[in-house]
């Protein structure tokens, strides 16, 4: 290969695409790595603290797509107190200070403020696609500003952020050149938005395929948008309330027939169940289907509406639709391959869902390869039964609403039930467990679970034993995260080269001490290791037998970050 | 004027007033608490840092002051020093049956902070809807406070967090609640807010999350706060 022309290789790179095969094409050769960093246009971030931008812009001058990730995914449970990090200000400042070209970033995690925005905005001319999702710490200012200097804007997709707002007219801001629109997502929004702003930018983006609205559209609204734009492949629809008798529901009834083109469906924010009628038309071209907050519709209408969405590979769901709705779910959506159910929040709300249904699932949708599910209870018989139907699994998060509780059946822990899991999914690359568990799931896990990448784990195991299972055997683990479990020092400090292997740990409310991190920071200077310390008592020095209450491990070529807030102690 | 309870509340006849009244007054004679109910804290209940709209405070537990679930019991030693600080905080007396002693696989109680792990703005969502619906249920407990035979009835799904229960309560009852981490500022008589779950036993208010309490909870009962 090393006699061809630099441009042949070139012409042979840019069929490689994926971020794993591209950073081990780099690893080949000078030559290789030399001809890759040139060519190079999307790049992906998993820990926005690992490197630092100026390094990143260095070696791939041509970048034009850029992802990033901040704080740790237990953040979005609220276990990673206010001020952590993950600021984007430095990445943009110093990608407005060089001479890349960006035209999309994609934002996970992250503190955004409307100053940065506002310079994203200004300083790339063919800027193209913005995508934050649980993201905060900017307003509707900021959007303003996006909405109007960007020229060739494509995507602004906003995807359950915190967005204060401040009630400016950010739509209206779109210019009347602005056509270029193929995505728009502003469901996370809280405020109203100039309803005739939107339909007039609906009105001029003939390559609009997929909107989300927020739940201040009403439905007359919708129903105009609607008819300006039947090509429309993803709907998000907010508000869906009415009285069934109204002009303006009859009206939508009659649009919703015209549109064809919708295989995804989400949004439901205001929702009355008898509304859900006028969806029946298009269910049968539905390809993807998000009920999740759709609080106010009950388990039957929800099994009226599946029964129609034959064609339906994506579902998120609540878990009023109960066992006998997921059974009517096998029964109608074979080609189902992701399912996540949520627990409503309701009161009376008896069974929900247990292993029942996702045992029906199992038997009727052998293509389901993700899943998130949230359940009351879960038996051994019933994850073994559900390893049989479908080895197929990638993605295999369950939680237990009773974190502790044993199979009821047997009143045996989970162990043999998630061992199944793993051993018959050879391609499980994500895996959450709950339920009464003993360090011999993590035997297993280590055991068969060889391309598990993320394992998230709470109030389980017994020893020390079990985390060292899992950090011997899972040679493809980049994220760890442990919460309430009684791992210790041992566990932490019995391979602490494996740390470098991996994107990051975190272990909150477990037996790991302070002289056990101060150790292992010592001798992985490679390592970022942070505590948090959330004592008021902030003159508190950390003595070597306290407890950590929170740490948070990543390998980083950066350095000691200079953004920690007061409570973050690097070691 | 300190805001009222909900439209939810119950009207009562105007026999039931006196009757009220009567009982409120030999209450202020006897406790002289009054004057004091601006001063003191409620039972607070922990803030989200999300800016969103909703009431309740659901992503609750996230306070500092707040001690890791019991672990497995040979661990349970360590945790000794943070669970002391805990129990004296709560100004509850320190009994062999102290959580410490739990083994780690029974049901816990204290196991509930940020669990189940759903996104804020997920959880947020859908309590903000509960209380736009017309057909939200109601779930009516009968409140009594030690010492006053005659109890009230409280439609606890009027709430959204211990908050406002306990705003509600106080005004119901004439009397200051305490909230667990709060000191007493003189020495009046004091009450603290217990409930009856599920499996018969009476439980401080305020340490598991407000729907996980909804789901649990028989009654209620406002008792001396010295009386642990």
């Amino acid at each position: 290969m090393n006699y061809f022309p630099d441009e042949v290789i070139e012409h042979i790179f840019d069929y490689v695409l994926s971020h794993r095969d591209r950073n081990a094409l780099s690893l080949v050769c000078k030559s290789w790595y030399r001809i890759e960093r040139c060519t190079r246009q999307r790049v992906f971030i998993g820990n926005c603290y690992s490197i630092t931008p100026e390094r990143l812009i260095q070696r791939f001058p041509g970048l034009k797509s850029l992802t990033l990730k901040g704080k740790p995914h237990f953040a979005d449970f609220s276990l990673v107190p206010y001020g952590w990090g993950g600021f984007v200000s430095p990445w943009i400042e110093a990608l407005a200070k060089s001479r890349v070209g960006l035209e999309e970033l994609r934002l996970k995690r992250m503190v955004v403020s409307d100053e940065s925005l506002e310079l994203l905005s200004r300083s790339f001319t063919h800027f193209k696609s913005l995508v934050l999702v649980s993201c905060e710490g900017f307003t509707t200012d900021g959007l303003a500003a996006i909405a109007a200097n960007c020229r060739f804007l494509r995507e602004l997709d906003l995807q359950e952020n915190e967005v204060e707002d401040h009630k400016g007219q950010w739509l209206s801001c779109f210019p009347d050149s602005c056509t270029s629109l193929v995505s728009l997502n502003f469901a996370c929004l809280k405020g109203e938005v100039s309803l005739g702003a939107l339909e007039r930018l609906v009105a001029r983006s003939p390559n609009l395929k997929s909107l989300k609205l927020n739940r201040s559209v009403p439905l007359d609204a919708l129903q105009r948008i609607m008819m300006r734009a039947p090509q429309l492949a993803d709907l998000g629809i907010g508000s869906f309330a009415h009285d069934p008798e109204s002009e303006a529901y009859i009206k939508l009834k009659n649009t919703i027939l015209k549109c064809k083109s919708i295989t995804s469906l989400s949004g439901f924010l205001e929702a009355a169940p008898h509304c859900l009628e006028a969806i029946y038309p298009i269910c049968s071209n539905l390809t993807s289907l998000n009920m999740s907050y759709a609080a106010g519709i009950q388990g039957s209408d929800l099994i009226k509406l599946i029964r129609h969405c034959v064609k339906l590979q994506r579902l998120w769901i609540m878990d009023c639709i109960g066992d006998k709705g997921l059974s009517v779910v096998a029964m109608t959506c074979k080609d189902l391959q992701e399912l996540r159910v949520f627990p409503s929040v309701h009161l009376g709300n008896p069974a929900a869902v247990t292993e029942e249904g996702l045992v029906a699932i199992s038997k009727g949708c052998p293509k389901l390869h993700s899943l998130l599910y949230f359940c009351h209870q879960m038996t051994n018989a019933g994850l073994i039964e559900v390893a049989k139907n479908c080895p197929n699994f990638i993605r295999f998060r369950l939680c237990i609403l009773d974190a502790t509780k044993p199979d009821p059946d047997t009143m045996q822990p989970l162990d043999e039930g998630f061992g199944a899991i793993v051993q018959s999914c050879r391609r499980l690359r994500r895996l959450s467990l709950s339920g009464q568990l003993t360090d011999q799931v993590f035997l297993y896990i280590g055991m068969y679970a060889e391309k598990l990448e993320m394992l998230s784990i709470a109030f389980a195991g017994e020893s020390d034993k079990g985390m060292v299972y899992v950090l011997n055997g899972c040679k493809k683990l980049r994220k760890l995260e442990i919460r309430d479990c009684p791992f210790g020092n041992m566990a932490l400090l019995t391979d602490v080269g494996k740390y470098e292997t991996m994107r990051s740990l975190w272990m909150s409310s477990c037996e790991v001490t302070v002289g056990a991190c101060k150790l292992l920071a010592k001798k992985m200077p490679r390592l970022n290791v942070e505590i948090f310390n959330e004592n008021e008592q902030e003159d508190c020095s950390l003595e070597d037998g306290q407890k950590v209450e929170k740490m948070y491990l990543y390998r980083t070529l950066a350095g000691k970050r200079k953004d920690a807030p007061e409570y973050v102690w690097t070691l | 004027m300190p805001k009222m309870f909900s439209s939810k509340r119950i009207l009562l006849s105007h026999d039931w007033k006196w009757i009220i009244h009567s009982l409120g007054n030999l209450i202020l004679d006897q406790f002289h608490s009054l004057e004091d109910m601006g001063t003191l804290e409620q039972i607070d209940a922990p803030q989200t840092q999300s800016s969103s709209s909703s009431s309740s405070s659901i992503d609750s537990n996230n306070h500092p002051s707040r001690t890791p679930p019991p672990s497995s019991p040979s661990s349970s030693a360590c945790r000794n020093r943070t669970d002391l600080s805990t129990d004296l905080r709560l100004g509850l007396c320190i009994s062999p049956s102290s959580q410490s002693e739990l083994p780690f696989h029974s049901t816990p109680r204290e196991e509930s902070f940020n669990w189940p792990p759903i996104k804020s703005i997920l959880r947020s969502t859908l309590v903000g809807k509960q209380s736009h619906l017309g057909q939200r249920p109601s779930l009516f407990v009968k409140v009594y406070m030690e010492g006053i035979p005659i109890g009230r009835k409280l439609n606890l799904m009027a709430h959204y967090s211990y908050d406002g229960l306990v705003k509600t309560l106080g005004h119901m009852f004439r009397t200051t609640i305490l909230c667990p981490n709060s000191q007493p500022l003189n020495s009046g008589i004091f009450h603290v807010l217990t409930y009856e779950d599920q499996e018969g036993d009476w439980m401080l208010v305020g340490d598991v999350p407000w729907e996980m309490f909804l789901n649990s909870v028989k009654r209620l009962k406002i008792t001396r706060a010295d009386r642990c």
